[in-house]
C-alpha cells in the first residue's frame, strides 16, 4: 500500500510541475488558464493522499469551480493581449531565474531541515474533518476568521462601488435607484437617448417580459 | 458489496485473494451498474420528457418507433452516433475535443455519492454533499471551453451565459443545503437520510416518534422553504426551462453547443439529463429523505447484518429494492415537475436572471440558515449551551420544543419570504417606472 501512495505522489507531483511550468510558457494565455485548473487538480490530489479529503473538495470546489472560472471568464473578456511576434522568455530570463530559485531555496531548505514535521505513520481519519476545521474556526481562530471575512465583504463592496459608479462623475456613495432617476432628471430634463448599458444580453426590447415576481417563482412558505 | 464479493472469492471458491483484489472488484461492479444505469436512465428520460412535454402542448410527441414510440431513444442514439463529426477551421482542436469531456465526466463523478438504498452508495463520503456540488462545478470549466474552442459569437455568449448562471445560483443551492448539514450534523449523504426516519417529525428531533420513514426535512419550515429554494436553483444550475438562457434557441441558436454534432453533442446532451436527474435525486434525497418510506426501516431491521446475524438476506434485498424504488419515484417526480415547469413557463431574460438569485434567493436562504440554528438551539440545546431558559418544554428530543421550533421558524420564514418578496415586487415597479419614462436603460447587471 506504502508503494502505491509513494507511486501515486510521484505521478501527482510530476502532473503539478508539469501543468505548473505549461502555465508559465504556454503562449495562447487560454491554454495557461486552462493548464492552471490541470495544477489545481493536482493539488486537490495531494490533499486527498494526505488524507484531507476536506480541504481536496473545497479546493476543487473553490479554486477550480470559482477562481479558475472566473480567470477563464476575465480572460475570455480581454481583447487579445498576446502578441506573436514578442518573445515567451524575455533576455535576462537566466540570471532571474537563479536570483529566484536562491531566494526560494534560502527560505525553503532551512524549513525543510530544521522542522519538526508532524508525521503519523497510522491514518488519522478526522485529521482535518470539517467539524474539526469548523471548531478550530470558530474558536482558537475566531479573531484571524473574522478579519479575513471582513477583508472579504471590503472587496466585495469595493468592486461594487466601482461597478456601479459613473465614469466621468466620481460619487461618495452608490445611489439608490430613487436618487439616481431623480439625479438623472436633474441633469437633463429630457429623456437621455443615451444607453446607460450596451450590454448584448440585456438588449432593450420594446415588449419585456415581466420579471418573476416572487409568487410565481417560489410559491408559499 | 465488499462482503458479498469476499463471500464469493473466498469463503465460496476458496481463492484466498487479497484484501485490493475484493476491493477492486467489488468497486468495479458498483461503478459498472453505475455506468449503465447513467445511460439507460437518459435513454428514458429524454423519451419522458418529449412525450410530457407534447401532452402539455396538445400534441402526441414520437409514437412512431417501437410500441407508442418506446424506441425512439435507440433510435436517436443510432443517429448520433452516424452522424458526421464536424469541428469548424477555426477552432482551437484540442480544446474543442476535450470540452464534452470535461462537461460529462464530472457529472458521472456524482454518482459516487448518491444513496441508492439502505447500505447502497458507492462511497459513502463523509463529505459527500460538498463534493456532489464541488465536482458539478468543473463542469462549468467544460462549457467555457466549449464556447471558447468553437471560436463562434452565439458558443461564446451562450458560454458566458450559462457560467455567469451556474456560478450565481451555485451560491444559493450550497446555502439552502447548509441546513441538512446543521440538522444531520453531517455532510455525508448517507447520514442526512438516515437521519430522516420518523413519521412528519425527523427521528434526530424527536426520538419517541414512530419510524415509518415519512421523517422528511420538506415537513420543517426550515427544510420546506429551503427545498423551494434549491429547487429553483436546481433548475438553473440544471438549464431547464425557466433559466434556459445558456441555449435560448429563439436568440442564440444553441450556446455553447453551437459548433458541435455528432457523438460530441451528445455528449454535452447526456451530461445535461443526467446532471438534471442528479439534480432530481439531490432533491428527493436532502428533502424528501431519499430511500426512507414506509417499510424500509421494518426491513432493514430484519435483515442480516453485523448486529444482527439471526437475519434472513431476502429482507436485505428486499429492503435495498424498496429503498431504491421510493429514490426513483421521488426522482422521476421531480423530474416531472421541471418538465411541466418548461411547459409552462417562458423563459427569463439575464437580469431577471441575476436580480432573482442575488435580491431574492440569496438572502432568504441566508435567513433560512437562521432559521435552522434557531431550530437547532430550540430542539437540542440545553443548560449545558447556554440555553436554561429552553429547559421548561423537556427534555432535549421533547414533541413540545419541536411544537415550539416549528412555530418559531415557521414566523421567522414567513416575515422573511413575505419581506423579501414585497421589496422585490417594489423595486420591480420603481423599474418598471423608470423604463416606461425612459430614465433608465435596462438594469445594470454589468457582470452577468
Amino acid at each position: 500500500m506504502d508503494l502505491v501512495v509513494q507511486i501515486m505522489f510521484g505521478v501527482t507531483g510530476l502532473l503539478i510541475l508539469g501543468a505548473a511550468f505549461m502555465v508559465v510558457s504556454v503562449r495562447n494565455i487560454i491554454h495557461a488558464a486552462l493548464w492552471l485548473i490541470a495544477c489545481f487538480f493536482g493539488i486537490a490530489m495531494l490533499y486527498l493522499l494526505l488524507q484531507a479529503e476536506f480541504l481536496a473538495v473545497v479546493q476543487v470546489l473553490l479554486y477550480i469551480g470559482a477562481v479558475a472560472v472566473l480567470v477563464l471568464f476575465a480572460v475570455m473578456l480581454t481583447r487579445q493581449i498576446d502578441d506573436p511576434e514578442e518573445p515567451v522568455l524575455f533576455q535576462r530570463w537566466r540570471s532571474t531565474l537563479l536570483i529566484a530559485a536562491i531566494l526560494f531555496s534560502a527560505v525553503l531548505v532551512p524549513t525543510i531541515y530544521n522542522h519538526n514535521w508532524l508525521i503519523f505513520t497510522d491514518p488519522q481519519p478526522a485529521f482535518a474533518g470539517p467539524r474539526e476545521l469548523g471548531f478550530a474556526f470558530m474558536n482558537a481562530y475566531l479573531l484571524p476568521f473574522q478579519i479575513a471575512a471582513v477583508l472579504l465583504l471590503a472587496a466585495l463592496v469595493g468592486a461594487i462601488i466601482i461597478a456601479m459608479e459613473d465614469q466621468e462623475q466620481r460619487r461618495t456613495r452608490v445611489l439608490t435607484l430613487a436618487e439616481e432617476i431623480a439625479l438623472r432628471r436633474e441633469q437633463e430634463p429630457s429623456p437621455p437617448t443615451r444607453l446607460a448599458n450596451p450590454h448584448p444580453a440585456s438588449s432593450m426590447s420594446s415588449n419585456p417580459t415581466p420579471p418573476p415576481t416572487p409568487e410565481q417563482a417560489g410559491e408559499g412558505t | 458489496m465488499y462482503d458479498v464479493v469476499d463471500f464469493l472469492l473466498n469463503t465460496q471458491l476458496g481463492l484466498n485473494s487479497p484484501d485490493w483484489v475484493v476491493m477492486l472488484i467489488s468497486h468495479l461492479i458498483v461503478v459498472g451498474m453505475l455506468f449503465v444505469v447513467a445511460p439507460l436512465q437518459v435513454l428514458f428520460l429524454t423519451y419522458y420528457e418529449r412525450r410530457a412535454i407534447a401532452r402539455m402542448q396538445d400534441r402526441v410527441g414520437p409514437n412512431r418507433v417501437g410500441y407508442e414510440g418506446l424506441l425512439q431513444p435507440i433510435a436517436d442514439g443510432v443517429k448520433m452516433f452516424t452522424k458526421e463529426d464536424i469541428v469548424p477551421e477555426s477552432a482551437d482542436k484540442r480544446v474543442h475535443l476535450l470540452a464534452p469531456i470535461v462537461t460529462a465526466a464530472p457529472v458521472m463523478y456524482m454518482f459516487a455519492v448518491l444513496p441508492w438504498g439502505p447500505n447502497m452508495i458507492a462511497v459513502d463520503l463523509p463529505t459527500g454533499l460538498l463534493f456532489f456540488f464541488a465536482i458539478s462545478s468543473i463542469s462549468t470549466v467544460g462549457l467555457l471551453m466549449a464556447g471558447w474552442a468553437s471560436n463562434n459569437k452565439f458558443a461564446l455568449l451562450g458560454a458566458m451565459r450559462a457560467v455567469a448562471q451556474v456560478v450565481s445560483y451555485e451560491i444559493p443551492a450550497l446555502l439552502s443545503l447548509l441546513f441538512a448539514v446543521m440538522f444531520a450534523g453531517s455532510m455525508s449523504l448517507m447520514a442526512i437520510v438516515e437521519a430522516q426516519g420518523g413519521l412528519f417529525i425527523s427521528t434526530t428531533d424527536v426520538p419517541s416518534v414512530p419510524d415509518l420513514g415519512l421523517g422528511w426535512f420538506v415537513f420543517t419550515p426550515v427544510g420546506f422553504l429551503a427545498f423551494v429554494c434549491f429547487f429553483i436553483a436546481a433548475l438553473a444550475e440544471g438549464e431547464r426551462t425557466p433559466f434556459d438562457i445558456p441555449e435560448a434557441d429563439s436568440e442564440i441558436v444553441a450556446g455553447y453547443m453551437t459548433e458541435y454534432s455528432g457523438m460530441k453533442f451528445a455528449l454535452f446532451y447526456l451530461a445535461q439529463y443526467i446532471l438534471n436527474f442528479l439534480l432530481c435525486a439531490i432533491t428527493a434525497t436532502i428533502f424528501f429523505g431519499g430511500w426512507q418510506g414506509p417499510g424500509v426501516a421494518w426491513l432493514v431491521n430484519q435483515s442480516l447484518s453485523a448486529d444482527n446475524p439471526a437475519g434472513n438476506p431476502v429482507y436485505n434485498v428486499l429492503a435495498g429494492m424498496l429503498g431504491t424504488f421510493y429514490l426513483l419515484a421521488k426522482t422521476y417526480t421531480f423530474f416531472f415537475v421541471m418538465v411541466a415547469l418548461r411547459g409552462a413557463f417562458p423563459r427569463l431574460r439575464i437580469d431577471q436572471l441575476m436580480n432573482f438569485g442575488w435580491k431574492f434567493l440569496i438572502p432568504l436562504t441566508m435567513i433560512n440558515i437562521l432559521s435552522a440554528a434557531l431550530w437547532l438551539a430550540i430542539t437540542r440545546w440545553g443548560t449545558a449551551q447556554g440555553f436554561s431558559i429552553i429547559e421548561f418544554a423537556g427534555e432535549p428530543g421533547n414533541l413540545v420544543r419541536w411544537v415550539i421550533a416549528f412555530a418559531v421558524t415557521l414566523v421567522i420564514n414567513v416575515a422573511a419570504y413575505w419581506f423579501l418578496a414585497r421589496l422585490n415586487v417594489q423595486d420591480h415597479v420603481a423599474r418598471q417606472a423608470a423604463l416606461a419614462a425612459g430614465w433608465l436603460a435596462v438594469s445594470p447587471p454589468r457582470s452577468a
